[in-house]
C-alpha cells in the first residue's frame, strides 16, 4: 500500500483545499488551514482510514508527514 | 488622546503609515517578518507606506468607492497588512477573516456586508467558488499568490500591484467615517456586523501607551491573527500609530520558537492570550532557562479570564509580570486591565482605563453595590465605541440602555474598584478567546443528513477556558460510529470554522427543549457537568 499516495485525497478533504499534494516533508507549515483544532481531524480521518489507532504520546514527535507514514506503516504492519 | 491628530486628519491607514514616516519613521523598521522557518525580513515604515499607498491604487483602478466594503481571507502574511491599510487610506471598510472559516461563515459575512471584494489565497478559492453565486455583489476576488489573472474576477494581486503607482493622496478622513467591520457571534441568529469608526485609533493609541505600556523605542509582538479584533487593534493599528517595530510570525504555536523569537528580536512588550500561556506553562520548565529574556519588560494578555496560576508562573519562571486586559469587538479597544504600575490581582479583570466607565447593573436597570455580580456595562461615548451592528440596528438598540452598553459578559466590582469577570449572560461560547454561537453549530450539525436534532454547549475547560460539546440525536436506525463522527467534524469544520468544530460529540435520545421548542442548553451543561439542572418545569414532555 502506497500510504502517501493515500493521504494526498485526506488531506485534500480535511483541509478543504483540492490543490494539496503532500510529500513526506510536507508540514503544518505548508497547508493553510492546517491548524491545532484541523490536526485533531486529519489525525482521526487517518485513523479511520487505516483502521489504525494512535497512541496520545505517538503524535507529538511527529515532525512532517513522512512521520506519519512511517507510524502507519508500523502499525500496518503489526496487524 | 488626540494629541497626534494633524489637520484632523483621522484616517488610520495614512497614520499608521505616512504619519510616521513625515515623523522622522521612515527608515525605522516597521515591522519584521518572520518566515515559520524564522526567516526574517524587514519592511520599513517607507515600505509600508509605499505598499499600502500600491494598494489603495489598486482599489480607485477598480472601482472600489469609499464606504465599498471589502475582506481580507489570509493567515497571518505581510500582504494582509498591506491590503488592510491600503484599503482604510481609500477609506473602503475592511473585514478580516479567519482563515480557518468554512465557507457558511464566510457568505453569512461576506452575504451580510453585501461586499465588493475578497483578498485571498488560491488554496481558498474553492471556498469561495462554492459561495459565489449567492454573492451578487461580489465582484472581485484577489488571491495574493497567482501570477496572472485567472478571469475578470479573479484577479492576481502582484499583477495589479505592479501595475499600480506607490503614491496615493489619502482624502481627508473624518473621525465618524467607518473603518473595520469584525463579525461576532449572538447566541441566536447569524453573525453581527460590527461597525466600527476611524475614531477608534484614539482609544487603541491611548490604551497601547498607558496599558500595554508602549513607547516609539519599544520591539512588540502581539500573537493575536488578524480575523481577531486584537489582531487590528493591537497587531497593526496601535503600535503602528506611535512608530513602534512589531514582530509578526507566520507559524503556529511552538514553544521553543515562540521563545527564541523573545530573545533574538529583543521583544520588550508580548501580548498574547491566556491559551497560548497555559500551553507554555505544560512545557518543561528547564525549557526557559536557555533563553535570555532581560529585554522583556512584561507580558499582556486577553481573549478569556487570566487564570491566577498563569500570573504566579510568569513571576516564578519568566520573571516577568503578566497583565490581564478585557475588551471586546464592540468596544474596539481595551476597557478593564490590570497594568503596569498597578498592583495586579490575581484572577481580576483590573481596573477601568482612565475615562472608561463601567457599571455594574441588575436586569431591572437598577446599579448594583459593590461585591454582587450583574451585567457589566459600560457608558456610552468612548471614543472606540463601536458604532452599529450592520443591517441590525434592533440588536445595537437592545444593547444600549439608558445610557449604557450591555457587554453580554457579568462581573462585579470589589470595594477596591477591581473588577471580576464570572461568565456569560447569554450561551454564546468562548473557546480559546474565539466566541462561537451554538447556534450556528447546531444548524450545522443538522446539516449531516445522520443528525436530526442537535445541542451544543461550552463546558470548562483547563486549556481552552470553554470547549465546545455537542449532543446529537440521530436518524433511527442510525449508529454513531467513528466514521459518522468524523463525517460531522469534518461539516462542521469545513462549513464554519475549526474552532466550531465540538471537541466532544455525544448522541443521545433526545435534546432537552421547553414548550415553545428553544434548546435548554443550560439542562444539557448541568447534565454534562452533573449539577443540579434547576428549574425544568418548562421542559417538554
Amino acid at each position: 500500500m502506497d500510504i502517501l499516495a493515500e493521504l494526498t485525497p485526506i488531506f485534500q478533504e480535511v483541509f478543504d483545499d483540492d490543490s494539496i499534494i503532500v510529500t513526506r516533508q510536507s508540514t503544518a507549515n505548508d497547508i493553510d488551514a492546517w491548524d491545532s483544532l484541523t490536526h485533531m481531524n486529519m489525525v482521526m480521518a487517518v485513523e479511520v482510514r487505516f483502521k489504525v489507532r494512535f497512541a496520545l504520546g505517538e503524535l507529538p514527535a511527529l515532525k512532517n508527514v513522512g512521520d506519519l507514514v512511517d507510524l502507519v506503516q508500523k502499525k500496518l504492519n503489526k496487524k | 488622546m488626540d494629541h497626534f491628530i494633524k489637520d484632523k486628519q483621522y484616517n488610520v491607514g495614512y497614520i499608521c503609515t505616512g504619519q510616521q514616516c513625515e515623523a522622522g519613521f521612515g527608515d525605522k523598521v516597521a515591522m519584521r517578518w518572520l518566515t515559520p522557518h524564522l526567516e526574517q525580513h524587514d519592511y520599513t515604515f517607507n515600505e509600508l507606506d509605499r505598499t499600502t499607498a500600491r494598494f489603495a491604487n489598486v482599489l480607485c483602478g477598480l472601482g472600489i468607492a469609499p464606504g465599498d466594503v471589502l475582506f481580507t481571507l489570509l493567515p497571518k502574511m505581510p500582504e494582509q497588512f498591506f491590503a488592510f491599510l491600503g484599503a482604510l487610506k481609500q477609506q473602503a471598510i475592511v473585514g478580516t477573516l479567519f482563515s480557518n472559516f468554512g465557507e457558511e461563515a464566510i457568505l453569512d459575512r461576506v452575504g451580510d456586508a453585501c461586499a465588493s471584494m475578497i483578498i485571498t489565497k488560491k488554496s481558498f478559492l474553492k471556498k469561495i467558488s462554492r459561495i459565489r453565486d449567492k454573492l451578487p455583489t461580489l465582484r472581485f476576488v484577489i488571491a495574493v499568490d497567482i501570477d496572472e489573472h485567472l478571469s475578470d474576477g479573479i484577479l492576481s494581486y502582484s499583477r495589479l500591484m505592479e501595475q499600480a503607482s506607490d503614491v496615493f493622496r489619502v482624502a481627508p478622513t473624518r473621525p465618524e467615517t467607518p473603518s473595520l467591520l469584525h463579525y461576532t457571534s449572538g447566541s441566536t441568529g447569524k453573525p453581527k456586523g460590527v461597525l466600527h469608526a476611524h475614531r477608534s485609533i484614539l482609544m487603541q493609541q491611548f490604551t497601547a501607551e498607558t496599558v500595554l505600556g508602549l513607547t516609539p523605542d519599544d520591539i512588540f509582538w502581539c500573537t493575536a491573527d488578524q480575523g481577531w479584533v486584537t489582531g487590528t487593534s493591537y497587531g497593526i493599528i496601535a503600535p503602528w500609530s506611535m512608530g513602534v517595530t512589531q514582530v509578526h510570525f507566520a507559524g503556529g504555536y511552538n514553544a521553543e520558537e515562540w521563545f527564541r523569537i523573545l530573545q533574538n528580536q529583543g521583544v520588550t512588550v508580548w501580548y498574547s492570550a491566556p491559551t497560548a500561556l497555559r500551553m507554555l506553562m505544560r512545557e518543561e520548565a528547564g525549557l526557559y532557562t536557555s533563553f535570555d529574556l532581560t529585554a522583556l519588560r512584561h507580558v499582556c494578555s486577553v481573549g478569556e479570564p487570566l487564570n491566577p496560576e498563569v500570573i504566579h508562573w510568569g513571576r516564578r519562571t519568566l520573571g516577568k509580570e503578566v497583565y490581564d486586559t478585557w475588551f471586546q469587538t464592540e468596544t474596539g479597544a481595551i476597557m478593564i486591565a490590570n497594568r503596569p504600575g498597578l498592583e495586579i490581582r490575581p484572577g481580576s479583570m483590573g481596573v477601568p482605563v482612565a475615562g472608561i466607565e463601567p457599571a455594574i447593573i441588575a436586569d431591572d436597570g437598577s446599579f448594583i453595590l459593590d461585591e454582587a455580580p450583574g451585567n457589566l456595562c459600560i457608558k456610552v461615548g468612548w471614543p472606540s465605541m463601536f458604532t452599529t451592528y450592520l443591517n441590525n440596528p434592533e440588536v445595537y438598540a437592545s444593547r444600549i440602555k439608558a445610557g449604557y452598553y450591555y457587554t453580554g459578559d457579568t462581573a462585579y466590582r470589589d470595594a477596591d474598584g477591581y473588577y471580576w469577570f464570572r461568565g456569560r449572560s447569554d450561551d454564546v461560547i468562548n473557546t480559546s478567546g474565539h466566541l462561537i454561537s451554538p447556534f450556528e453549530i447546531e444548524s450545522t450539525l443538522i446539516e449531516v443528513s445522520e443528525v436530526t436534532e442537535a445541542g451544543v454547549i461550552g463546558v470548562p475547560d483547563e486549556l481552552l477556558f470553554e470547549k465546545v460539546v455537542a449532543f446529537v440525536v440521530l436518524h433511527g436506525q442510525v449508529a454513531f460510529c467513528r466514521e459518522l463522527e468524523l463525517k460531522i467534524r469534518l461539516h462542521v469544520s469545513n462549513k464554519l470554522s475549526s474552532v466550531a468544530t465540538p471537541h466532544e460529540i455525544i448522541c443521545v435520545g433526545s435534546i432537552p427543549k421547553n414548550k415553545s421548542g428553544k434548546i435548554m442548553r443550560r439542562v444539557l451543561k448541568a447534565r454534562y457537568l452533573g449539577t443540579d439542572t434547576g428549574d425544568i418545569s418548562t421542559l417538554e414532555d
